[in-house]
């Protein structure tokens, strides 16, 4: 991209080209860092559901006056030829609206739309539940998941089930709802299953996947930018979930274990247990995409039970998550820790990921990891601080 | 919600499973840019590439990972 905004910079700014972009990524505002570390300014528009229909990325589309489509997959070697065409005519084109969520309510909810073999309405619904999810905000989030939901399960749609992916992800980065993520992938696995040329899809489950199936590191470029914006003076554009674990994680071509771990910190389990689950923990694995692969990504999500006022206790150590695996598998660390939050006490989820590798002889089938999580929590802000262990049990499908 | 649920509740027996129709956009030489309404990242506020009409359009469609 750098490339094409240097070939294009002046003509963009003598007024001779328009330079636009649209995004084919969960989180716009990362979009939004990247622009400004580059110093890029033209207009973006985003598409998270990938309603292009693009399966990989990057493309440049050049476009004539008209709106006619001139050249896909261009290369800064076809601007002149590009910019000698004469100017052809063209209409002006109606300001962009967001479609009213009501008309397409009333449409799609009466009977003559009800008969969903019909390729128009199985496409008005779809029209529908996109512009929901994309126009109706955050408050109609959950009525967007819940349509999409009910058509699935009528209709098995490998573009509603991304489209579903896509919803729950949004939702459980403002809720923090464990379910929500593992639900995500399940969607987002389930899309690519019945088209695995499609990268966009695939890229979404990588992005939280294991480092041997990772293409290259999703966001490793995040401090760097943020480092060189500020030494400009400017401030870096705020986000809105920061990029972690998987999300930085660079491409491993073997399985790679941490040797450095230290031993196990409660090996004949004498810590007293978190009978009360002041602390609620929930396991996504996130399997890899590879075709034959076996490694997963492990995802164990923290969270103080807001029911009980719990809130962790940040004078103290941090959270540490230990495994135990079966003979023969590999994990990448036995044991992982999360900072503590702010303050002196904190409510924030937290998360500690590993990689898991079975045997070659594993049977297909679910194998049950265990392990357990060690922790400083306290029974209200101001109440009892405990240290406290918790046992986790961790479904694995080996195929 | 309720009348959609009735309609999709009724879509479920005449839906056979080998309906499939795509509603992918098309991206092709010689034919007008899809005509999709997207948020800015900008502010939020609808946007289409026929905003550009009357201008020789470069379009980028990436990530930024």
């Amino acid at each position: 991209m750098p490339v094409w905004h240097e070939a294009t910079k002046a003509l963009q700014e003598s007024g001779q080209i328009q330079v636009v972009g649209i995004i084919q990524e969960q989180h716009p505002d990362r979009c939004a860092l990247f622009m400004q570390w580059k110093e890029m300014d033209w207009p973006i528009m985003v598409d998270s559901l990938d309603l292009l229909g693009v399966s990989a990325v990057p493309i440049t589309v050049l476009i004539d006056e008209a709106g006619v489509v001139y050249k896909v997959r261009a290369r800064t070697r076809d601007l002149e030829a590009f910019l000698s065409e004469p100017p052809v005519e063209f209409e002006e084109a109606a300001a962009p609206q967001a479609p009213n969520l009501e008309e397409l309510r009333a449409h799609v909810s009466s009977e003559d739309s009800s008969d969903l073999r019909d390729p128009a309405n199985l496409n008005a619904l779809r029209y529908f539940i996109d512009s929901v999810f994309l126009w109706g905000g955050p408050q109609r989030l959950d009525e967007a998941i819940l349509i999409y939901q009910s058509t699935l399960v009528m209709h098995d749609d490998a573009t509603f089930a991304f489209h579903l992916g896509v919803a729950l992800q949004s939702r459980y980065e403002k809720s923090h709802e464990p379910d929500d993520f593992a639900r995500a992938i399940k969607a987002w696995s389930h899309a690519l299953a019945s088209d695995p040329n499609q990268y966009i899809w695939r890229r979404r489950i990588q992005q939280y996947g294991p480092r041997l199936d990772k293409p290259y590191s999703f966001y490793d470029w995040v401090s760097q930018a943020r480092d060189e914006i500020s030494a400009r003076g400017e401030t870096p554009l705020p986000l809105g979930t920061e990029p972690r674990g998987a999300e930085l994680a660079y491409p491993a071509r073997t399985f790679v274990v941490d040797e450095t771990a230290k031993a196990d910190p409660d090996p004949d389990a004498r810590i007293n247990l978190d009978q009360r689950g002041l602390i609620g923990i929930e396991t996504i694995v996130v399997p890899t995409t590879e075709a034959g692969g076996s490694s997963s990504r492990v995802h164990v999500l923290l969270t103080p039970n807001e029911s009980l006022n719990a809130h962790w206790n940040n004078e103290s150590d941090e959270t540490e998550v230990w495994l135990s695996p079966p003979p023969g598998w590999r994990v990448n660390a036995l044991g992982r820790t999360a900072p503590n939050g702010p303050g002196a006490v904190s409510t924030e989820p937290r998360r500690v990921e590993f990689e898991i590798l079975p045997p070659d002889d594993a049977s297909p089938g679910i194998h049950v990891l265990s392990g357990y999580a060690l922790y400083y929590v306290c029974e209200d802000a101001d109440g009892q601080c405990l240290y406290l262990r918790r046992d986790i049990q961790i479904p694995i499908t080996v195929r | 919600m309720r009348s959609l649920f009735f309609v999709l509740a009724t879509a479920a027996i005449l839906l056979t499973a080998t309906s499939g129709a795509k509603a992918q956009s098309v991206i092709e030489v010689g034919q007008p840019f899809p005509g999709l309404v997207l948020p800015a990242l900008k502010d939020g506020s609808p946007a289409s590439i026929a905003m550009y009409r009357g201008k020789k359009v470069v379009l980028h469609v990436f990530a930024s990972w």
